[in-house]
């Protein structure tokens, strides 16, 4: 067990853990918006920013993304010093105006006392802050159809050339986890459309609910062992075929 | 380590969904039967005593845990339930999916999965049934 000082706070931590996650445990807040617990940390939208110093470093700090910073044996840390505050809404304010219409980064814009920002507000810039949250679970937990493509100010998340991929199983896994809901997509009925592919959206055998896309449950069948029958049933037919087993069984 | 289990005896069900609205009630879904995670099934013909309750079975090899990609899904080694982890979970929908039982329910208006987590060790449906076909032993 290491120690850490937590603003002004002695806090037990374990080997390797990050900031972030001994921040959150005690209970002290800090912005995120690129976090995701189902993917590994990346350090996108550097809003988790927090000062770290030692002793033996004699008054120098710096700045880093918490959640990427392990913490270690008497690190000292400050997760809303005046350094911090300013370097964070410099980074709102950058958001801002990349994407004023985002509802989480207004949010976070107006509990730092963002009133005006300081650089021209692109008005009909997407959703969009590069979180790369999307990527991350497409590309480490379904099939990775999605990447950041183009670079500069061009920079964005689409599939390979921005073409409809044939990776792609209609999951919408990429725009559900989306911070900002930058991700379109459609999903009507029995048509699904994301990427620029339309898929079709399997019925149920039983009641012809939509359950899940032919290619989202190839996948599962294939990568995770579960058999595609089980799937293209809607889980109300599937709970009454089981009750009608249970029935069976009692008679 | 065998935990206690939810077990359902048709028999004695008489679909009064009592256990529906306890737990629409307990989990936050505002009372709405529809959106609860334990589901009472009328016999066809009406037949006295061949109804049923379906509830999540909390699987040893369960077909929700291993059909999520994010493995948001956990079992709790002290009440045997497999919990479904919100803040890992992507929506995906692959778990309702591979469920081959229906008990793991896509609640539509919060777009997120929900399923049976045994209300920590202490089920409030088996508390509200009132002629002992839901018992948790």
């Amino acid at each position: 067990m290491s120690e850490i000082i937590l603003n002004g706070r002695k806090v037990k931590v374990r080997k390797g853990e990050f900031l972030l996650a001994v921040a959150r445990r005690e209970g002290i807040e800090i912005p995120t918006l690129c976090q995701h617990d189902a993917v590994e940390p990346a350090g996108a939208c550097r809003l988790c920013l927090v000062e770290v110093t030692r002793p033996e470093w004699e008054g120098w700090s710096k700045l880093v993304t918490s959640c990427l910073f392990p913490a270690e044996d008497g690190l000292i840390v400050s997760t809303d010093s005046a350094p911090v505050h300013k370097t964070r809404k410099g980074i709102l304010e950058l958001l801002m105006a990349r994407s004023p219409n985002a509802v989480p980064v207004r949010e976070l814009a107006r509990q730092y006392g963002i009133e005006q920002c300081p650089y021209p507000v692109q008005h009909d810039g997407d959703n969009c802050i590069l979180c790369d949250i999307c990527t991350r679970v497409c590309q480490n937990l379904v099939t990775g159809a999605i990447s950041r493509i183009d670079r500069g100010v061009g920079k964005r998340v689409a599939t390979p050339f921005a073409e409809p991929s044939t990776d792609c199983v209609g999951c919408l896994a990429c725009a559900k986890s989306c911070p900002t809901a930058a991700i379109p997509y459609e999903d009507e009925g029995l048509r699904r459309t994301i990427w620029g592919k339309t898929f079709e959206v399997a019925s149920c055998a039983g009641c012809g609910a939509p359950t899940v896309t032919a290619e989202q449950a190839a996948w599962i069948e294939q990568s995770k062992g579960v058999s595609r029958e089980d799937q293209l049933v809607c889980d109300r037919c599937k709970a009454q075929k089981t009750a009608a087993a249970y029935q069976k069984l009692a008679w | 380590m065998v935990s206690k289990l939810m077990h359902v005896t048709p028999s004695k069900c008489t679909v009064c969904r009592n256990c529906e609205l306890a737990c629409a009630f307990s989990h936050m879904h505002g009372g709405k039967p529809t959106a609860a995670r334990i589901r009472a099934f009328a016999d066809d013909q009406q037949r006295e005593g061949h109804h049923a309750v379906v509830v999540c079975m909390q699987c040893e090899e369960a077909g929700c845990v291993k059909a999520c990609p994010a493995h948001a899904l956990w079992r709790n080694p002290e009440t045997g339930a497999i919990y479904h982890v919100e803040a890992r979970c992507i929506r995906c929908q692959s778990c309702v999916a591979g469920c081959p039982f229906g008990n793991m329910r896509w609640e539509a208006a919060m777009e997120f999965p929900t399923k049976c987590d045994l209300c920590d060790g202490d089920p409030v449906c088996v508390k509200f049934c009132p002629t002992g076909a839901l018992e948790h032993r």
